[in-house]
């Protein structure tokens, strides 16, 4: 064990170069985890910045086109670099191999690709932010996207170049996974979190080529003037939006299929328990996958697609609440007379459960043409979707982060602070987002600086509670980085939960530079606590 | 890839030759007017070139099935798009009764009023408006 700790990925080989050069899959994880942090902090303090405009009715912080700006790249940021490149980027990076007993992904090289790709895209964003800013929104509807002064052009660009490191990572991943299991490892023994890699995967190289050429041709429109969207020139306004759904209701399930995944792996982690409807999990991920294909017209309800289109799309739109609703009782299930601990990982999942059953059904009220014909453009969207990518997604991520640090990093941060700032989170969330219901039903319109006063006390009201959860999850992630200190280190063999799949059981933390010093033999499957008992470790 | 397939040249030839033909057939049908026909028949034989360059030449015939699947999954998407797209500007207007079923204003029902055009001015026998010049009279 001895010289076993000084073997470990983070020290070796040491240099800046060793990094940026590097091939290790968990190296680029932690490099796009890096990069992912980054932008959620720029996202947040943008999102702070409305919050601060909309505590009192009327243009007090900043001005209509400052606002316009700040919630386009808010949005933009937290999408496009933050959510959808973060989960399966650090963690599936960081994780895949290891819980397949692989040495690393099927394709090395053009896993670093991938993240200078994102590196590349996410500075034409940058550069956008300094040129001054885009005011379209983060979904660039047509005709005003192709009419606005802003710096349309290279937000787009990043966005299409930050698509192909999207597309080469799910690629790599589907080929890791076919190809890199260990002898024995077989499709119904692999973590959930695989599966819902491989559904994450499947998704992003189908869709992604969509909103690529979307934004080509957006560009073109702009740039040559030829008509694909214009209405003068032969085109269709409405046409974008098919284009741009047909990608970002996908990119949804892009967003939340990994989040799915890290559930299923810390809820029997911590319940002791064997995960209940293993298959149910599995094939709901891959149906989810498919029917997030056919819905993207609720987006569109009030754009003046034909009738029978909106008919059709709100009726398969309620089908996606089918394999939805069969992961969320797998899960309460498999918590059903486990031994529950309530450790930080497991208050994020509960959170999770709570939060995202919320997103989930409000989803569900929108796919109703009728209800969302009143509710469209409102609050109550900005309020669904944050329930569903907050609340789900990136709660899901912090549990995540808290759950595999101890794996990841080789240290354990300090429980009691993290599990006080998970209840920040939880009640900071609520009580910003829970009033933008009400505030949509009530008719308040999203992307506006400023109200009516009767909206007032419940905006002012949201604006509070945001403080307490952009502190909350500031000091969660300053109390992860805290723990590196040299005097924090644990024990190669920690294995703090007792969790039972292959990156726990079978090497060390953090793992060594080529995961495993032998290729591991399969003894048992990634939920068995009612056949083996694994104990949990902790030691300095 | 656990066996790997050696296409015989021969093979290769004779799809190209076929390509070549295709090739010509579509040059040669070009020459006829089949009406709405035309698009269906350049597509169809240009799907059939592609179907035989995808089997062949990138070998999905002889390799993994799961690379066929994966080739005849995104082109299955492609018709999701194009299909669902086309379901909403096939049906615009639909809602509107007067698009399914336009109004008729010589009909019968309209015989004992004067004909108006769709602003509701009066127009002549032949249709044509009558009224010049007075846009703003109200
Ligand atoms: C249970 C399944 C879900 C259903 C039925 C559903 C349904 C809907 C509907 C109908 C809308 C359109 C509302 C409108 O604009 O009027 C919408 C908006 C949205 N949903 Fe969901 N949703 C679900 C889950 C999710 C998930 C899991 C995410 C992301 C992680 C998500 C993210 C979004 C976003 C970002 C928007 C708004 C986009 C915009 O206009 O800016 N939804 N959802
Ligand atoms: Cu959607």
């Amino acid at each position: 064990m001895a010289e076993n700790q000084k073997q470990n990925y983070l020290t070796h080989p040491k240099g800046i170069m060793s990094w940026l050069l590097t091939l290790d899959h968990k190296r680029i994880g932690l490099m796009y985890l890096f990069g992912g942090i980054i932008f959620f902090f720029l996202g947040g303090v943008l999102a702070l910045g409305m919050r601060l405009e909309l505590a009192a009715p009327g243009n007090d912080f900043m001005s209509n086109e400052t606002y316009n700006n700040v919630y386009t790249l808010h949005g933009a940021i937290m999408i496009f670099l933050f959510i959808i490149p973060a989960i399966p980027g650090a963690l599936g990076n960081m994780l895949l191999p290891l819980m397949l007993g692989a040495k690393d992904v099927a394709f090395p090289r053009l896993n670093l690709a991938s993240f200078y790709i994102y590196t590349l895209g996410a500075l034409f964003v940058v550069y956008t932010i300094i040129a001054g800013g885009v005011d379209t929104g983060w979904t660039f509807y047509t005709p005003y996207s192709t009419t606005s002064t802003s710096n349309v052009i290279p937000m787009t660009m990043g966005i299409f170049i930050i698509g192909f490191s999207s597309i080469l990572t799910g690629l790599n991943f589907i080929a890791t996974i076919h190809k890199m299991r260990i002898p024995g490892l077989t499709w119904y023994k692999l973590p959930l979190f695989v599966w819902a890699l491989y559904g994450t995967s499947l998704v992003q190289i189908t869709a992604t080529p969509v909103i690529a050429i979307t934004m080509v041709l957006l560009i073109l429109e702009r740039l040559l003037g030829i008509g694909i969207f214009d209405p003068a020139l032969g085109g269709d306004p409405v046409l974008y939006q098919h284009f741009f759904w047909f990608y970002s209701h996908p990119a949804v399930y892009i967003m939340i299929l990994p989040a799915f995944g890290i559930i299923s792996e810390i809820i029997p982690v911590h319940s002791r328990k064997k995960i209940w409807g293993y298959k149910f999990i599995a094939f709901s991920t891959l149906s989810i996958a498919f029917i997030g294909f056919l819905v993207w017209g609720h987006h569109m309800f009030t754009s003046g697609q034909s009738v029978f289109s909106q008919i059709v799309f709100s009726f398969i739109t309620y089908f996606v609440g089918i394999p939805t609703g069969v992961k969320i009782f797998s899960w309460i299930l498999t918590m059903y007379k486990g031994q529950v601990s309530f450790t930080p990982p497991m208050l994020y999942a509960l959170s999770f459960l709570f939060l995202f059953t919320i997103g989930g059904l409000t989803g569900i009220f929108l796919g109703a043409v009728a209800l969302d014909i009143h509710l469209h453009d409102t609050y109550f969207v900005v309020a669904h979707f944050h329930y569903v990518m907050q609340g789900g997604t990136i709660i899901a991520f912090l549990g995540g982060l808290h759950h595999w640090w101890p794996k990841t990093m080789g240290a354990m941060y300090n429980q009691t602070v993290a599990s006080i700032c998970c209840l920040g989170v939880f009640l900071g969330f609520n009580g910003t987002f829970f009033p933008q219901f009400l505030l949509g039903l009530r008719g308040m319109p999203r992307r506006y600086a400023t109200y009516d006063p009767q909206y007032a006390e419940l905006h002012n009201y949201s604006s509070f509670w945001s403080g307490i959860l952009g502190l909350s999850i500031f000091i969660a992630i300053m109390n992860l980085l805290w723990s590196l200190r040299k005097s924090n280190k644990l024990d190669p063999g920690t294995n703090p939960w007792g969790a039972m799949t292959l990156e726990w059981t079978h090497t060390s933390s953090p793992p060594h530079p080529h995961n495993f010093e032998e290729e591991p033999v399969l003894e048992h499957g990634p939920y068995d606590y009612d056949k083996v008992i694994v104990e949990p470790t902790f030691k300095k | 890839m656990s066996e790997h397939h050696i296409t015989p040249l021969k093979t290769y030839l004779v799809i190209a030759g076929a390509l070549f033909c295709l090739t010509a057939i579509t040059v040669w049908v070009s020459y006829f007017d089949f009406g709405s026909l035309n698009i269906i028949i350049a597509m169809g034989v240009a799907t059939f070139k592609a179907t035989l360059v995808a089997l062949f030449f990138m070998h999905l015939l002889w390799d993994d099935k799961k690379n066929l699947t994966m080739f005849i999954m995104s082109l299955m998407f492609l018709g999701i798009f194009i299909t669902i797209t086309l379901l909403d500007t096939g049906f615009r207007g639909g809602v509107n009764p007067e698009v399914e079923y336009p109004i008729n204003k010589r009909a019968a029902f309209y015989d004992s009023l004067p004909l108006t055009d769709t602003h509701g001015n009066p127009v002549d026998e032949h249709g044509t408006d009558s009224h010049e010049g007075d846009e703003d009279h109200h």
